[in-house]
């Protein structure tokens, strides 16, 4: 409700868009930088264990050991809840950043706006 | 239905053997239930009437133009609907007493078909200007919101690809 009330009638004219990704420098107004993230699965392991193609993003790794686990112990998939466990964590964590970066996009957004605002009060002035 | 009859008298079965005819029970349709000629003189025009169960100055023949029914009369066409549903009638499943003049198009008026005399609380002019009016609406509605999606808060998945670098929000060490 509140992200509807906000995304329309608060201030539509700062929401990213979240077809896309960032529009901003990545790298910007981090002073220490950022760490990259890593590709733990190969392409070759990933085709190998026949991962459905939405699965092959940065938990793939996981995706595969929670697979395998269940394979080798099915029909007693509780024994496999350390596996399953750590691949949803690296989903929640996935997720996580997604919402942080639309969150930086849209401070960026504002931050654009008043400078835009600023300059063309002080245009004004002149 | 009176028309397919009347079609099927007209057509000549067999032409090449003459003096044989062939009838068929089109419809049920009987040689005797034809109506007579269109009536001329004003005693054609009394007996037709109290053929057809009508008075004298009820009875209107239609014109005789060379698409009219003969001497069957012109009536006012009502819908079976549309008549009183409370009374006795003779034939409840149209609405009809015995001996009553039927309409050439009777089947389509019937029960269960077109209701051409009913009134209604709204004309069909209202009907169809409400119908287009919340059609409108709706058509408007998907068409002016429908790039205005709800969503949640997120930016896109990031997937692996080609060179391209994506980055967490973790210092870099």
């Amino acid at each position: 409700m509140g992200q509807v009330y906000t995304q329309f009638l608060g201030e539509p004219a700062v929401q990213p868009d979240f077809t896309k990704g960032p529009t901003f420098d990545p790298l910007y107004g981090f002073p220490e930088g950022r760490k990259e993230r890593q590709m733990l699965a190969t392409p070759e392991e990933m085709e190998s264990a026949q991962l459905p193609l939405k699965s092959r993003d940065y938990c793939a790794h996981l995706a595969i050991q929670s697979r395998a686990c269940r394979q080798r112990v099915w029909p007693l998939v509780y024994k496999c809840g350390h596996e399953k466990h750590a691949y949803l964590n690296c989903q929640y964590e996935d997720y996580v950043m997604r919402m942080k970066e639309y969150e930086r996009e849209r401070r960026l957004l504002e931050r654009a706006k008043r400078k835009a605002a600023k300059a063309a009060q002080e245009e004004e002035e002149e | 239905m009176a028309a397919l009859g009347r079609c099927l008298l007209k057509t000549k079965h067999l032409q090449g053997l003459g003096g044989v005819q062939v009838t068929r029970a089109a419809g049920g349709w009987n040689k005797d239930w034809k109506p007579g000629p269109y009536p001329v003189t004003p005693e054609e025009r009394a007996a037709a009437a109290r053929k057809y169960g009508l008075r004298l100055e009820d009875y209107e023949p239609y014109p005789d133009d060379g698409a009219g029914y003969g001497d069957y009369p012109k009536l006012p066409i009502v819908s079976a609907e549309s008549r009183d549903p409370q009374r006795n009638w003779d034939f409840p499943e149209h609405r009809r007493d015995f001996g009553e003049p039927i309409h050439p198009d009777f089947d389509m008026y019937g029960l269960d078909r077109v209701n051409i005399s009913g009134k209604f609380r709204f004309s069909t002019q209202d009907q169809l200007l409400s119908f287009l009016a919340v059609m409108a609406t709706f058509l408007g509605a998907y068409y002016y919101l429908d790039d205005q999606k709800m969503h949640r808060p997120v930016l896109p998945k990031q997937y692996p690809q080609e060179g391209v670098v994506h980055y967490s929000f973790e210092p870099a060490e």
